[in-house]
């Protein structure tokens, strides 16, 4: 190939430049011979005769220094030539020159800030040694993880112990978890606020083998409930709390009001990310110190974090196996097991979380639109230089070397390249920023993430070698072909070659068949996103702002302390100008509690499967008007239901459907608890305590998650039900103006009622709503725009080839012109080509569309992935426009003078 | 740039322009191809020793030419000689070159003629 042998030639080139110097020397010494030779002639003495040669040629070392700046210096004038040369036609041109640069731009940059995003989010290598063998343990039930997406979804500790007592693939393993809780600092180190505290034994970090910067790890004593006073502070925080006090062992923090010790400070190591399903910096932990949870009773009770490290050298599918072994033969042995399986994954796969699929969807939408910004590249550069090869022609024959001619275009290709790369940097700077600020809720690490240098070097050099091969390649074997072809050819304007024509038409078909793609893809998402969003809650959900309180166990020690305090605030907020009602509850939507098992009279069950089970939350009496959840049958909670009267229930309109579907369900008693065969050691099982009484039915609210049909939901007074009044509750409050604005007073009357008790959490519904799709609304944001890019770029594409179509059959269009051909029949005739490749880049675009339906699967809700509605609408958009693009040079065929056009050249 | 022309053993020593020798230096090979020193001789000789070309700055002069591409060059053994020299020859840009800067010059000799000696007549 051409530029092989221009490489070739320079390389030669290079090696030759030494030959250079001795080549002067010679030239010069020759020169030196012949002048003595005719001085002796002239009859000088040889001495004489080497003088005078000498005087007459001068200084040879300045010489020598003159030629070699001329070297230098044409070798600099020449590429400020070239530049100048490129710019300038460049700018004659700016038509194509802007389209090129945006083109480039587009692919750059959003190439860049997306492979930089993910990069920084699913490659960079974990901050741990080995972190290769480090997995997460998942329990699942019948297949699905347990607790879904809002929960750590590890196994029982029973289950780990188990796991880790029977199996040979792991080092070490690990089964902790995270509470929120109010830590203070003492006086002179701030005030008290919620944090997530990590309950963890010395194990978790063996596992992930972090050494204390200063003081010791838990000891397995400490795990014991009483001797769990002591505390692990992070590096940071010891510098910002402490400002780096080197005597901070020993010293003393509160947390939920009870003293710990502080043992060790902890290198910062641990990445936000690590903790599944609430990211965020864990910076205080205390041992692992529950009365309950190492006996057989807790085994079921799931939902803990747990960690392993394997052995080196196993492999991640037999330590999955040899659980997966264990699991089951612990089903056989223990009934609350049953259906339970065990899933690992590995820890630098759990980075993500839910956006792994949609950023892997994004990853090959970025990739298509690089794809289709460079094969419009190609087009463009293509058309360009064929329809200039009469002028390469002409300047190849005026004498410009064929080295010359490749170096004008090269520098005109690298030009271009610069300018795309220069704007797409900025884009992708945009783009980032963009991002950042989009925040999809469970991805902190996104705040942090820079330009990666290694992928805007790919990618603009992908850019480079598309515009190389495609544009400057071809020209080229023109100009060493058809010199005398192209002269004459050029007459009839610009000559490329059938297959040049036919290469062209694919590239563009390729790109609208790939934009198509894109464009489904987003129609999908956006459908599933509105879908969503009409979703009705069950509740109105304007105006509303939630807040969480953790009342600790130190200073209301007793469940009717706890009611007590919740009244009272409940009472205070609700006395505050501007709000409407206000309810204290661990219900709200899209969550309604947790899953009870339950035990109603008169529905006999088979099967383990078969027990009746519902979401269980408890609440204040003013939890419907608050929320705005309408009473469809009886009465709702009152003030007089108390503790010492009898215990009532609400029941949803879905749960009278699946348990009383023919019988009235007011008046009926429901065992909230497993069935008597279940029953557990005496005293265990706080979920087992109560008969209730059912009053009312509500309507249905989605309390399994936005995406999920309402489940059938029980609520509960906590007034009424000691056992589970524990010190977590949420007060949810109804506003008349924006909720936001109320936020400092209420905090205020928080403070009064105890000024140690953070209020933490706090979001309005929306923004609840907001944070449950925002990961949907982050890919559908970035799908959406690559669909409006690809289209933009493909709409170019058609353009740029029927324009190139228009100008070459210029002549034949004004002959048939001037024959009396009916000038709208000629438009036509140039349409045609532009809507037929249109037409076949659909279709093949759609059948792209159908085989990708894998890849959006698993993120719609609602809408099919072969939905045949927005099938089609795309299909037809992209006609339009690329009609509408093709309809612009289209048009220019009406304002062919045949005339002047068959005179000219 | 160091390439300047000097006039030798003479009162005056005159720099000239750049332009000027390459002008010489083109015009001498529109006779044929031909070495350095053939052709500061050749323009010693043809202007009577009036013009005496430093003979090193010649070479800056050609290797300059050769790069813009208006004159080339190829290692040749003479006829009657058993050595090679470096012989340099005229492109069809060197000629183009060589045409622009001699009606240049003419144009140059012109304006200084008519400055200095006005046809009769003229008003000046």
């Amino acid at each position: 190939m051409n530029l092989w042998n221009w490489f070739r030639s320079r390389l030669a080139g290079f090696r030759k430049r030494q030959g250079r110097e001795k080549e002067l020397d010679r030239e010069m010494e020759s020169h030196l011979g012949l002048e003595v030779e005719e001085q002796l002639e002239s009859g000088l003495s040889p001495e004489e005769a080497r003088y005078a040669a000498r005087r007459a040629f001068g200084n040879i070392r300045l010489v020598r220094e003159d030629v070699h700046a001329i070297w230098g210096a044409v070798w600099l004038e020449r590429l400020a030539g070239h530049a100048r040369y490129a710019a300038r036609s460049l700018l004659k041109n700016p038509g194509f020159t802007v389209i090129a640069v945006l083109t480039l731009a587009l692919g750059i940059g959003a190439n860049t800030a997306i492979f930089s995003t993910i990069d920084a989010l699913m490659l960079q290598p974990l901050p741990f040694s080995e972190p290769d063998q480090l997995l997460r343990i998942y329990s699942t039930k019948d297949g699905t993880r347990v607790g879904g997406i809002n929960s750590a979804g590890g196994p029982s500790p029973m289950d780990v112990r188990d796991f880790a007592e029977s199996s040979h693939s792991f080092q070490k393993m690990v089964v902790y978890d995270t509470w929120r809780k109010n830590v203070s600092f003492g006086s002179s180190a701030g005030e008290p606020e919620q944090m997530r505290v990590g309950l963890v034994p010395a194990a978790y970090f063996e596992v992930l083998d972090i050494q204390p910067v200063m003081g010791r790890l838990f000891t397995q004593d400490e795990n014991q409930v009483g001797k769990n006073f002591v505390a692990a502070i992070s590096a940071r925080l010891w510098k910002d709390r402490f400002a780096s006090d080197s005597a901070i062992l020993g010293r003393e923090i509160r947390i939920n009001d009870e003293p710990y010790t502080i043992v060790a400070v902890m290198p910062d190591s641990i990445p936000e990310w690590m903790e599944p399903w609430r990211p965020g910096l864990i910076e205080v932990w205390t041992p692992f110190a529950f009365a309950d949870v190492w006996s057989e009773s807790s085994r079921g009770s799931r939902g803990y974090c747990a960690l392993a490290r394997m052995k080196p050298g196993v492999s991640l599918e037999e330590a999955q196996a040899e659980l997966r072994t264990i699991a089951a033969a612990l089903a056989t042995t223990h009934p609350v097991d049953q259906g339970i399986g065990v899933m690992v994954r590995r820890v630098s796969d759990t980075r993500v979380g839910e956006l792994r699929p949609m950023l892997t969807l994004l990853m090959g939408a970025v990739s298509l639109i690089l794809l289709i910004a460079c094969v419009n590249l190609a087009n463009l550069v293509m058309a360009r230089n064929s329809a200039r090869q009469r002028e390469l022609a002409v300047r190849a024959a005026l004498g410009a070397g064929r080295s010359e001619l490749i170096r004008q275009l090269l520098a005109e290709t690298l030009l271009l390249s610069l300018m795309g790369g220069a704007v797409g940097l900025t884009l992708a700077q945009i783009g980032l920023a963009g991002l950042a600020r989009m925040h999809p809720g469970d991805l902190p690490q996104l705040d942090s993430i820079g330009i990666d240098w290694r992928v805007l070097a790919f990618t603009l050099l992908v850019s480079l070698a598309t515009s190389l091969l495609f544009g400057v390649a071809p020209a080229l074997t023109g100009t060493r072909l058809n010199l005398v072809d192209a002269l004459k050819q050029g007459g009839r304007s610009g000559s490329s070659g059938r297959p040049t024509q036919r290469l062209r038409n694919a590239l563009v078909v390729t790109e609208l068949a790939m934009s198509l793609m894109l464009l489904v893809g987003a129609t999908l998402l956006t459908r599933s996103i509105i879908e969503l969003g009409r979703q009705h809650l069950g509740i109105r959900q304007d105006h509303l702002l939630k807040g969480h309180i953790y009342i600790p166990g130190v200073r209301y020690p007793n469940p009717g302390a706890i009611t007590r305090f919740c009244d009272a605030f409940r009472t205070r907020v609700r006395a505050v100008p501007g709000v409407i009602e206000a309810t204290v509850t661990t219900v709200y939507p899209p969550h309604g509690g947790w899953t009870q098992m339950l035990n109603i009279p008169g529905h006999p069950f088979a099967r383990i499967q078969d027990i009746p089970s519902a979401q269980f939350g408890v609440a204040d009496a003013h939890l419907l008007e608050t929320l705005g959840i309408p009473l469809l049958e009886r009465r709702d909670f009152a003030e007089s239901d108390s503790a010492t009267s009898p215990p009532v229930a609400l029941i949803s309109e879905e749960f009278k459907r699946r348990y009383f579907p023919t019988e009235d369900p007011v008046g009926r008693q429901i065992h909230i608890g497993p069935p008597p065969f279940l029953q557990i050691p005496p005293g265990a099982d706080i979920t087992d305590f109560a008969d209730v009484t059912v009053i009312g039915v509500a309507g249905d609210f989605r309390n399994a998650g936005l995406a999920l049909p309402p489940e059938p939901q029980i609520t509960v007074l906590y007034s009424q039900h000691p056992l589970v009044n524990y010190g977590f509750k949420d007060i949810v409050i109804r506003t008349a103006s924006e909720p936001r604005l109320l936020v400092p007073e209420i905090r205020r009357q928080l403070h009064d009622l105890d000024p140690d008790m953070p209020f933490a959490e706090v979001q309005t519904m929306d923004e609840v709503v907001e944070a449950e799709t925002g990961g949907q609304r982050f890919t559908t944001v970035l799908l959406a725009s690559f669909a409006a890019a690809g289209l933009v770029l493909a709409a170019v594409g058609i353009y740029g080839v029927v324009s190139f179509l228009v100008a070459q059959r210029k002549q034949e269009l004004a002959v048939r012109i001037a024959m009396g051909a009916n000038r709208v029949n000629v438009v036509w005739l140039v349409l045609k080509q532009g809507l037929e490749t249109a037409a076949l880049g659909a279709a093949i675009g759609l059948f792209g569309a159908w085989t990708a339906q894998k890849l959006v699967k698993g993120l719609l809700f609602g809408i099919s992935p072969v939905d045949r509605l927005t099938f089609l609408g795309a299909a037809a958009f992209l006609l339009t426009v690329a009609a509408i693009a093709s309809a612009i040079p289209g048009v220019r065929v009406l304002k062919i003078d045949p005339a002047q056009t068959l005179r000219q050249d | 740039m160091a390439t300047v022309m000097t006039l030798h053993k003479s009162p005056h020593r005159t720099e000239l322009l750049q332009g000027t020798l390459d002008m010489l230096i083109l015009r001498t090979l529109l006779f044929g191809p031909a070495h350095g020193h053939q052709i500061a001789k050749h323009i010693q000789r043809t202007t009577e020793d009036v013009l005496q070309v430093e003979h090193g700055s010649l070479y800056p002069a050609l290797h300059r030419m050769e790069r813009k591409g208006w004159i080339i060059s190829k290692w040749e053994t003479p006829k009657d000689r058993n050595r090679e020299f470096k012989y340099y020859r005229l492109t069809p840009p060197g000629r183009k070159q060589l045409a622009s800067e001699e009606s240049r010059w003419k144009r140059l000799t012109a304006a200084v003629a008519t400055l200095m000696w006005p046809a009769p007549g003229d008003p000046s």
